[in-house]
Formats: C-alpha cells, structure tokens, sequence
C-alpha cells in the first residue's frame, strides 16, 4: 500500500529487486519533451487569453493557472484515454490536453480541440455547450470529460457515480477529479470521498492547493499543514506532490491511479502550487493588496517550465540551443511574447482562435431549447 | 414479507404498488440502480424496496451512506455512464441536504450541454403530514422543485397511478421528482387491483375523481381525499356538486383538463397541503387567471397550509394543515359569490 500518511519524500520505493523506478523514470526521452511541450502549450493558451481579454476581443472573467501548470499536464499526462477527468475553473488548457498523446489535432482522441474550447471562451456556438454556461463548464459524455457547475467540489459525487458504473460494467477507468485546497472544506467533497472510500471506487481526487481559495489562506480553509491528510478520515492514501514539477506531479497521481485501477479504490493527491495572480482577472489589483509580495515572489520562484527545462538539461534532452530556446517562464503574461514560445505552440492556439472568431452566436431562440429531453 | 399481504385478496396497497414498480422495471431495465439510506439489507425505512436487493443482488440495490448530496450526485454521475437510478430520500424533508445536486447538477444537466446529455434519475421519497411527523417528517417541499427548470414532479394518489407514474418515470430519461404520500403508504381503504398487465401513467396527465357542475376542486396527494370528502359534504348538505381533479403530476402539468372543468363549472378551489406563499396552488390560480380568466363566475381561491412549519401536536397540525372543514368552507364561498 502506498503511504497513507501525507509525505513529500522523493525517495523512489524500494523493491525486493532493489529500488523500484519511479514512473516518471520510465518516460522515453520524446515523453519528456511532449510534457515540456504541453506545458508551453498550457502556459501559452494563459497568456494569449489575458492578451485578448486586453485587446478588448474577449469577454468574461479568466481564471488564470499561470504557474500552476505543471499540475495540470503532469495529473493527466499518464491516463489511459477512456479515463475520465472533471476539469475545474483553473484547468481550462486540461480540456485540450486529455489524451493528446494521441495527437493535438486528432478529432477522434479523447480529448477536446483546441477549437472547440476557444470557442467556448469566445461564447460562441462552436463551443461544446453552444454557450449555455461559462469558462470551464462544459464537457463530454463521449470523451469522458464530466461536466462541472460553479458549485465548487460538486462534481466529485458524480465522479464517484461514473465510478460505479463503471465497477458495474466490469470497465477499468479511472476518474480524476480536481479541486482547489479551499474546495475541501465543501461537504460534498467530504460525501462523495466517503462513499468512494466505502466502496473502494477507483476515484482520485486532485487537490490544487495553490495557497489561496479567493481571498482566503489556505490555513483559514484547513485545519493540517498537508491537505492530504485529509485521506487519513477515509482510510486512503493521500499524497503530496510538488506541483511546480510535472515530474513529481506525475509520479504521484500515476500511484494513485494504479492504486485505484487495481482495485485498491480513491486517494487524495495535493499537489503544492502557487496562484500568480489575483483570482480572475477581475481580482487582480485586490491581490495585489491582500497578499504580500515577498509571499506572491517566493511562490513564483519555481516556474514549472524552468523546473521542467532544468530536468530536461540534466537528462541530456535538451543540449546546446534547443537549451535555452523559448525561455517563457519567469515572465509575467505582460512582458512574455510570441517569440518565447516554440512556433508550433502559438500556431495551435492561432488555429483555436480563428475558429472561435469564425464561429457565429448561439441563435436567440436557443436559450428556451434543452430544457427537458423530448 | 413486511410488505402487507391482504390475505384472500389480489388487492394491492400504495406501498406494494411502489415496491411492484420497482421490481418490475429492475427486472425490465438491467441498468437500473436503486440507491438510498438503508434500503438494501433492511429493504428500506417504510419497505418500499423491500426484498429488492435480494432479488437483484447488492451491484443493483445500493445501501448508502447518511449523504443525500452524495446519494443525487452519484446517481448523476452514474446516469452520465449509462445507468438509470432511483434514488432514495429516506423522508422527502432531507432532500434539502442534496438540494444543490439536484437543482444545480442533476435538474440543469441536459440544459447546459445543449441536449448532450440525459439524466434519467428518480428522487423519491415518503412525504406529507397528517401522520404526527412533526417539523422533519411532514414536509411537502415540492415548490422548490417546481420553481426548478429541468425537473418533472409527480405526486401519486392511489396504488394504481403510484405504480404506474413510477414505471412511467423511471422511463421517462429526465429527472423527476417523486413525492410519496407515506399516509397513504398501507391505507388499506384505497388498495385496489392492479393489472396485470404492464402499464404507465403518463407524465402530465390528470385525473377527474368525482365529477359535479358547479364547482372544481384541483387538487394532487392526500388532498385528493379531503376534497372527495369535502364534496360529499357539499353535495348532502348544500346540494353543491363539486368536480375534483387530481394533478398527479405537477411539472408537466395537464391544464387542459383544469380549464374543460371550468368551462363547466366556472367555479375553481385549489387545495395542497403545502405553505401558502409561493406555493404551486398559487401557480394554478395564476394560469387560470391567466388562460382561463373568461371561464371564471369567482375568484380563484386556495385552501393550502398555513405559513408555518408543521407542529407535532394534533391540535396544532390540524390547525395549519387544510382539512374537510377549511375545504367545505372555501368550496362554500366559490359557490356563494
Ligand atoms: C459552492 C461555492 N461557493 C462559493 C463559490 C465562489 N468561489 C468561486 S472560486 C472560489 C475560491 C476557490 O478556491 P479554491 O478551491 O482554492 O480554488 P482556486 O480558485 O484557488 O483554484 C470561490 C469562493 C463557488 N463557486 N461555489
Ligand atoms: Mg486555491
């Protein structure tokens, strides 16, 4: 069993053939560079939203997972594709990031194109719920995405539901959830956990403790100093993961997902990160004021591409230019530009926004449709 | 068997229609779950479900935990993969703690994915006062769930349309809300025979219970008995004779069967036993008002519960609850205008 108790330690398992690999040990040198890639990829579709929003081409409140990005490429990276994921308002770049390794622009991987969640940002009805709610509400039932509200931990009873249908079907997948640390304090979260718990459903759920729910520490929303330890109640393995390295990110959620593939049921997996911005968008000056700024510099200091780079130069991936080609970390939305993110990163994007753009509004009469399935 | 049998007859209570509904589309459906607060092993606090898990196996019926929002939000996730789910509200007064799964998560479902996605969930459970319950054990909340787009309400009144709105709305794919009168539950005066046969009660579809020229009583739920009586009353006392209607169903809701009795009548008492203040019999008296104003001799009227919790005490429930009395005197006024 994996350590219930929440731990941070980088020591690999230890093995009755020696020391066991860790899984991010594992990854063949393209992997490393694909993770370091979808970190660009996330970093990217950050900056150039706030960009936009700027220019005065977009609407609604950007929830921004600059710096935390490494949390969400590492959580998902190693899912088999029928896996399902619940995305949450700081995931958006994990809509399209589900089962890329089958290809960015492969329509029939089981994930979203980036045309598809741009026009979602956009409000336009090529999004994948023609517009109906904001941001990160939308979903898919064919691409096993579970559609969130904006009731914070509400999805994780219905991942838990996916679960057990799945348990019943005889069909292996793993659920991943995500919250934030503030959202752990919900009853839901304790509800569905629980229920998961009792019945050993193969749920994990992802806790993004970026140190702040809003206006509010981490300390007024949690009791301990992990927030995994919340798992102990349960009886499950909670993790700790560093979340500004996607490596140990992965390392922890792909044991939690084989804990639970292999019957063992959920755990909880916190991955440690830092918000570098204000809430939405709309908060940003407020955060400027609430938080202090040696607190806000101190957890920027690890930029998940520089920690991701500096992995990759000390494996011998990255060498001689490629080295310091596209330096985009450290750099707030403001200053980076194009040209610190490789081209094919910001063509992407191009390609999501063009479409967006393209795509008309939801026609007037739709807003009376889909009440009750006919 | 805790279910009641009436031994030397085929006559069936509302309780064993319900539990019939249940093991037939189990049997029918091999997709459907049953989820609730110890209705497996014990076979359900009133035995609606009783004998169930043993006939279909616990991967079917499922004891959960005391976690109203976990047992809407699981039936939710587990409709999105593919299961249709009847899940329990031990009394229908708890189903506020799993408000936010259903108005929120399961009622908004379809909606927000543009049609994407179906979510065939019953949440049902034992309601109504009458019986002592008290604050807790009393409630009729379903304005709530009224005043929530996306969710169908139905309220059955006798074994008959409880089975049949139950099959009906296990297989209807939307969410429905399904309020039990637990009084009527082993009222043995209502068993009656079932058919043998499969059969559905359509969503949206009411029932005329007594028929009469002068006036009409639109009612759903135990109601539907104190109008029958209050009728009765009318009728040897004042030679007034009064149509009653049940609903049954609330969402959708069959107008035009409230609006040819009117034509008949001119003359229109809406009766529940829930509060007054933004409750559905208000709802009623508003369509009417609306589609039907030409029809009316008198002003719609209503005789529901007072505005106030539901008291334990005899004397103090039958006070705020609407009884024969209240019923006779408010059919009185319409007829009298
Ligand atoms: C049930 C509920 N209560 C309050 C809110 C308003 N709200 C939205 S995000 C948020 C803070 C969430 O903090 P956390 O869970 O730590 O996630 P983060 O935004 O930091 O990623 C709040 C209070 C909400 N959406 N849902
Ligand atoms: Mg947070």
């Amino acid at each position: 069993m994996p350590t219930s108790s929440a731990q941070t330690s980088e020591k690999p398992k230890s093995s009755a053939n020696g020391v066991a690999k860790r899984p991010s040990e594992l990854l063949t040198k393209e992997q490393c560079l694909e993770l370091f890639q979808h970190l660009y990829l996330a970093r990217y579709f950050d900056v150039r939203l706030i960009k936009e929003k700027k220019r005065g081409r977009l609407r609604g409140t950007l929830y921004s997972s600059h710096n935390q990005e490494a949390v969400i490429v590492g959580s998902i990276y190693g899912l088999q594709p029928n896996d399902w994921i619940s995305p949450i308002h700081r995931d958006m770049p994990m809509f399209f990031l589900k089962d890329a390794r089958n290809g960015l622009r492969n329509p029939n991987r089981m994930g979203m194109t980036i045309e598809e969640i741009c026009a979602q940002v956009w409000c336009k009805a090529g999004s994948p719920g023609r517009a109906r709610d904001n941001w990160s509400h939308i979903g898919s039932q064919s691409k096993h995405i579970i559609h969130s509200t904006s009731m914070l931990a509400g999805t994780i009873p219905a991942a838990a539901g996916v679960a057990l249908a799945d348990k019943i079907n005889g069909v292996n997948n793993v659920v991943l959830t995500f919250n934030g640390e503030g959202s752990t304090a919900q009853g839901v979260f304790h509800e569905a956990i629980n229920f998961a718990a009792v019945r050993k459903l193969p749920v994990v759920t992802v806790v993004e403790n970026n140190m702040w729910a809003y206006g509010t520490p981490v300390e007024l929303e949690c009791p301990t100093e992990d927030v995994a330890d919340r798992a102990k109640g349960y009886g499950i393995p909670g993790f700790v993961a560093n979340g500004q390295d996607v490596f140990d990110v992965y390392d922890k959620v792909m044991e939690a997902v084989e804990w639970a593939r292999a019957g063992n049921g959920p755990s909880i997996v916190e991955c440690k990160t830092f918000r570098a911005y204000g809430h939405g968008d709309h908060d940003d000056d407020r955060a400027a004021k609430y938080r202090d700024p040696k607190e806000v510099a101190q957890g920027r200091a690890n930029d998940p591409i520089a920690v991701c780079r500096k992995r990759l130069i000390d494996l011998g991936y990255l060498t001689g230019d490629a080295a310091t080609q596209y330096v985009a970390e450290n750099k707030g939305a403001g200053e980076v530009t194009n040209e610190d993110f490789p081209p094919e990163v910001v063509e992407y994007m191009n390609e999501g926004i063009e479409f967006a753009m393209n795509s008309p509004l939801p026609e007037a009469e739709e807003g009376g449709m889909w009440v009750f399935k006919e | 068997m805790a279910v009641a049998q009436q031994v030397g007859t085929v006559k069936k209570n509302y309780l064993q229609a319900l539990n019939e509904a249940l093991r037939e589309e189990m049997a029918r459906n091999e997709d459907l779950l049953l989820l609730g607060e110890d209705i497996g092993i014990l076979g359900g606090a009133f035995g609606v479900t009783e004998g169930l898990q043993e006939e279909f196996g616990g991967h079917r019926v499922y004891d959960m935990p005391i976690s109203e929002a976990a047992i809407v939000g699981v039936a939710v996730g587990a409709a999105l993969n593919g299961k249709t789910v009847m899940a329990e509200m031990q009394f229908i007064d708890f189903i506020s703690c799993g408000f936010d799964q259903i108005v929120n998560m399961m009622a908004t479902y379809h909606y927000r994915t543009a049609g994407e996605v179906n979510i065939p969930v019953v949440v049902r459970g034992p309601a109504g006062g009458y019986g002592g319950g008290a604050l807790y054990h009393s409630q009729m909340n379903e304005a709530w769930f009224c005043h929530s787009p996306g969710l169908k309400v139905v309220c059955p009144s006798t074994p008959y349309d409880a089975k049949g709105l139950m099959k009906a709305a296990l297989r209807d794919g939307n969410p429905v809300i399904f309020y039990e009168i637990k009084e009527l539950y082993r009222l043995n005066s209502i068993a009656e025979e079932l058919p043998e046969e499969d059969y559905t009660v359509p969503l949206g579809k009411a029932a005329i219970r007594r028929s009469g020229k002068d006036l009409t009583f639109v009612t759903y739920g135990n109601n539907v008995y104190h109008c029958l009586e209050a009728a009765e009353v009318l009728f040897k006392e004042h030679g007034i004779d009064a149509e009653v209607i049940d609903i049954r169903s609330l969402v959708p809701l069959d107008e035009e069967t409230i609006y040819t009795s009117l034509g008949k009548t001119n003359r229109v008492v809406v009766v529940n036993e829930a509060p007054m203040t933004c409750g559905f019999a208000g709802e009623i008296v508003a369509r009417i008002t609306n589609n039907a104003f030409d029809l009316l001799d008198a002003p719609p009227l209503r005789v529901t519960r007072l505005d106030t919790p539901v008291p334990w005490a005899k004397p103090l429930e039958s006070f705020v609850l609407p009884g024969v009395d209240k019923i006779v005197a408010a059919g009185l006024r319409v007829a009298r205008f």
